[in-house]
């Protein structure tokens, strides 16, 4: 299937960032887990995370057999599917720390909110691209802002506000790029701002708590506020060359509770020091200039759009993430992309940089 | 395509702002990390490195209940529990020995706690171990590395099996409920209310926990503590219980089961007014102690084979064939509906005309009016009544007393009683209904079942002149600082739909209950007058249930009293010696002696007035000698 031909048209500097921060992943995760585990289950999380990275990426490349263009057609089968997703969840999920997120198949527990990330861009690609560089007024964009607010309040009654509010970035990221007026994008920014404090009383309490617990993570210190200071702890004890791999005391100690999910990049901070972090977000810095560079050379406007929207994704996870970890942003539950242990994010991300990958191929086509 | 070359222009210039603000925010963290781990990296480094730091938890107390004079009737001791937290490496085999001889827990399991355990809050050994073992243990510190010892508020209830079913118990979490109450904040190993008020009431009782984040030394000394959260105690609760009511209804039931030899009975004791427990009372008892801290086999097993169930509370789990006390409802129907006057008068002959029921002793009343029939609980009155109205019309008049549905008291498991009715007999049955069933339904048999409080609810709407109020068990919620948090007001729950004289007449008949009729030997010399009504339940398992409701004062009711012995045979005999002394104590009517030791005081005290006296006057002659 990988012939001479697909290789020329490889952005290797893509797969490249993603390669190496998923084999960062791999070894953090069996960092974070194996000292909890018993001895012969030692690395199970690595070997499952390992074992779905390997499927994910030979399914990746058997798409890439596929134009992406074919997406197109499916925009609103897709999005009607994702709101009979997100029903079931509501339905016949599972709940855990309040919140009702998981469909059990199988032995596979699934997180359908994390698949309807990469559902909401698709769709929103494909009614966008009529109104590229066509949203001049409010009657363009309230269609738009309406389709997309269904599933996010399906989202945020689950509840899942991480989630919801990639919803947010993705759209403002779209929307953005498809040239909405600024004039627009102000008044909808100021709405919000008179609008937040109505948000409040919509709120679980535990949300609440979460997010005054970032003002002041001392108000609950042994609950999420927990989180914040061990993390933080974990990170700077971590200092220039980090306490090696497999000897952070904080995460290894499970100080750190969730370490091999969310608050992974603590892991990495401890270990690996600040140049190890560094690194890391500069491997991030590069798959995301890679998306808006695919975006620009795109052919299509589809095509432009969904790569901007991966890109706002993927950026966003890693500003939240990274930023909740290090106790600048509040603690919402986003996973680091790549970093973080769980399938069903990790084959999403996946099948967004094949997306990526996709629309870098077929533009290259027409050039040669 | 020029229009085309505009747009592409004009969507790259925004692709670049993205592009800005990927690489600013990829900046910004960098600058983070750079600020935690370089800048300040030394400090966390000193917080990470070589000290380590520990929760100490802080459990919130419970709140208290009272009684409604504000008399502390249940509240919590400290308890010291040995914990394990280890602080350089695991707890060596020979501590844990040594603990597992001192404490009588198997090392085993010891073992196993440290293996499922979780995060680094201590490790609890065992629960509850009494000072002694608490010396003992810190007086050998240097001998228990990793052991500790930490103080944790243990539920008392001080005087054991008083009002045990109302107060019900607290234990440890199950795995089904952490299951269902994770999102409401309970967490594995909390204390949590597993009946009666402690049951209903968990969430508002049991407070916040708190503790203490603190940075220790190699030793385990605290060094600093870096983050606090101080526990919020659980609200207090100023129950409508009247203790000294509560204790006289213990007792009572407590002697009459001795002195008649029957094993389980139970009482409610009301406001009909507003629909506030002053008392109830289910026999036997357990003594809610035993839970606190994990009850012991061996207690459990003593409880558990007792055939009279003592973990129900009768007073409103217990159905019961509500015997004569329905004829308070057959009666109130009857009136009503028209299908008698009070005046009419019905000739009993021993036995009804149709069908050849009689009453229970074979007594033979002759002509008797509506009231004489109530005071004598006369059995053919009441059978040509059911006669006379069909069941249909029964069914509609019990409904509306509110039977054969909870009465929404704020106690777990109340069951729903059953009114006798025709599609119940054809689902169960699958037969027709039959006029005997309707004779045996107009008297409180067959198909009917009440609780014993349902039983008082129906008595307290007579005594309210046909108004039902929610029965409940707390006057009010109140914080730590003393604000009322919640103040519970009566709630009328329903009027009854009949003419004020039906219930005049009814309330007349009831009177001579204890005037000439059924409980009148009983209530003779009883300086207040009372309203009531006895039963005699038949058991297809045994003796007869004996019943008893009243209230008092007649003209001006505040106190509802129902009673039950089961298998206690008459209720006459049975019930309503206990209902008598209930309503001693409710309207502080002093006992027989009561009356005595005041009179052997006053007595005394005259006496002692008088040597007084006579010392006095000795001094003075001596003084004037």
């Amino acid at each position: 299937m990988v012939s001479k031909r697909w290789l020329r048209r490889t952005d290797f500097v893509l797969i490249g960032a993603v390669a190496a921060i998923l084999i960062i992943s791999l070894i953090t995760i069996g960092s974070a887990t194996h000292i909890n585990n018993p001895s012969d289950e030692r690395y199970w999380y690595v070997e499952r995370q390992g074992i779905f990275t390997i499927m994910n990426v030979a399914v990746a490349i058997f798409l890439m057999n596929f134009d992406y263009k074919i997406l197109g057609r499916y925009g609103n089968k897709l999005y009607i599917f994702n709101i009979i997703m997100l029903l079931a969840v509501m339905f016949v999920g599972q709940s855990a720390l309040g919140a009702q997120r998981w469909i059990q198949i199988g032995p596979i527990t699934l997180q359908p909110s994390e698949f309807s990330k990469i559902i909401m861009i698709v769709s929103i690609a494909t009614i966008l691209q009529d109104k590229f560089g066509r949203i001049n007024s409010f009657r363009d964009f309230i269609p738009i802002a309406l389709y997309v607010g269904f599933p996010f309040l399906l989202v945020m009654k689950q509840p899942d506000l991480g989630t919801s509010l990639v919803f947010m970035a993705i759209f403002f990221g779209m929307i953005f790029a498809s040239g909405i007026r600024l004039k627009i994008l102000g008044w909808i920014f100021a709405a919000g701002v008179v609008c937040a404090p109505l948000l409040w009383h919509v709120l679980k309490d535990y949300q609440k708590m979460r997010l005054m617990v970032f003002m002041d993570p001392n108000i609950d210190p042994l609950g999420s506020g927990y989180h914040i200071i061990q993390s933080k702890i974990a990170i700077g004890s971590g200092l220039l060359f980090g306490k090696g791999l497999f000897e952070g005391t904080q995460s290894q100690l499970n100080f750190l509770p969730e370490n091999h999910t969310d608050f992974i990049f603590a892991v990495v901070g401890e270990e690996l020091g600040f140049i190890g972090a560094t690194i890391l977000l500069l491997l991030y810095l590069l798959l995301l200039w890679r998306g808006i560079e695919i975006a620009k050379e795109a052919q299509d406007t589809f095509g432009r759009l969904l790569a901007v929207g991966i890109t706002s994704m993927l950026a966003f996870h890693v500003l939240v993430n990274v930023g909740m970890t290090a106790g600048i942003m509040p603690v919402t539950g986003i996973p680091l992309p790549f970093m973080s242990y769980g399938v069903s994010a990790l084959t999403t991300n996946i099948m967004a940089i094949a997306i990526l990958m996709n629309i870098h191929m077929r533009n290259q086509t027409l050039q040669f | 395509m020029e229009d085309n070359k505009q747009e592409m222009e004009a969507f790259n210039t925004r692709l670049k702002v993205l592009t800005g603000v990927i690489v600013f925010i990829i900046t910004v963290l960098i600058s983070r990390m750079a600020y935690l781990q370089i800048y300040d990296g030394d400090y966390y480094a000193s917080l990470a490195d070589g000290n380590r730091i520990r929760i100490v938890p802080a459990v919130a107390p419970r709140g208290i209940f009272y009684d409604r004079n504000g008399k502390m009737l249940v509240t919590n001791r400290p308890g010291f529990t040995v914990s394990l937290l280890p602080l350089n490496g695991p707890i060596s085999p020979e501590v844990i020995q040594n603990l597992s001889t001192l404490l009588n827990v198997p090392v085993e399991k010891i073992n196993e706690r440290i293996k499922n355990h979780i995060g680094f809050d201590p490790i609890k050994v065992k629960d509850d171990v009494g000072p002694e073992m608490m010396t003992l243990i810190e007086e050998r510190k240097d001998q228990y590395p990793g052991v500790v010892i930490e103080v944790k508020p243990i539920r008392e209830y001080t005087m054991k099996e008083y009002a045990a079913h109302a107060f019900g118990y607290v234990s440890e979490i199950s795995d089904a409920e952490l299951e269902k109450k994770k999102d409401e904040g309970y967490k594995s190993g909390d204390i949590i209310g597993k009946f009666g008020l402690e049951k209903v009431y968990d969430k508002e009782l049991r407070g916040e926990n708190g503790g203490e984040q603190v940075e220790v030394d190699v030793t385990g000394k605290p060094v600093q503590v870096i983050g606090k959260k101080n526990p919020v105690p659980g609200y207090d609760l100023y129950l409508t219980i009247d203790a000294d009511i509560q204790a006289a209804a213990e007792k009572a039931i407590d002697e009459q089961l001795v002195q008649i030899g029957a094993k389980a009975a139970a009482a409610v004791v009301m406001n009909p007014q507003t629909g506030e427990v002053l008392a109830i009372v289910s026999r036997p008892a357990f003594d809610p102690n035993l839970f606190a801290h994990g009850i012991s086999e061996k207690d459990w097993k003593k409880i558990n084979d007792n055939p009279n169930f003592p973990m129900d509370n009768k007073a409103i789990t217990g159905e019961y064939p509500p015997g004569s006390t329905f004829k308070i409802v057959t009666g109130t129907a009857a009136l009503d509906s028209g299908h008698v006057t009070a005046e009419e008068k019905i000739n009993d002959i021993g036995h009804h005309w149709i069908i050849p029921k009689g009453n229970a002793d074979g007594e033979v009343l002759g002509w008797i009016n509506f009231e004489e029939a109530m005071a004598h609980s006369d059995n053919v009155y009441f059978y040509e009544m059911g006669n006379r109205m069909g069941i249909d019309t029964l069914e509609k008049y019990a409904r509306m007393f509110g039977l054969g549905k909870i009465t929404g008291i704020d106690l777990p498991y109340e069951s729903d009683g059953l009114v006798a009715n025709r599609r119940y007999k054809e689902l169960n049955f699958k037969e027709e209904w039959y006029l005997a069933e309707t004779f045996d339904a107009a008297i409180g048999q067959g198909f009917n079942l009440v609780t014993p409080l349902q039983a008082a609810m129906v008595m307290g709407e007579i005594a309210a002149d046909g108004k039902r109020y929610r029965p409940h068990m707390v006057d009010r919620m109140v914080d730590v600082n003393g604000n009322v948090v919640k103040k519970f007001e009566p709630e009328l729950m329903g009027t009854l739909d009949v003419s004020p004289e039906v219930i005049k007449h009814v309330q007349t008949g009831l009177k001579g209950v204890t005037v000439y009729g059924t409980a009148a030997s009983i209530f003779r010399g009883f300086p207040i007058a009372i309203a009531g009504k006895t039963g005699t339940a038949e058991n297809p398992h045994g003796r007869d249930h004996g019943w008893f409701v009243a209230y008092g004062p007649f003209d001006n009711p505040n106190i509802v009293v129902a009673v039950i012995v089961e298998q206690g045979g008459y209720g006459a005999q049975s019930a309503v010696p206990i209902g008598r002394k209930i309503l001693h104590a409710a309207f502080h009517v002093p006992t027989p002696e009561q009356i005595a030791a005041q009179e052997a005081a006053k007595k005394k005290a005259e006496q002692e007035a008088a040597a007084k006296k006579k010392a006095e006057e000795a001094a003075a002659k001596a003084k004037k000698q």
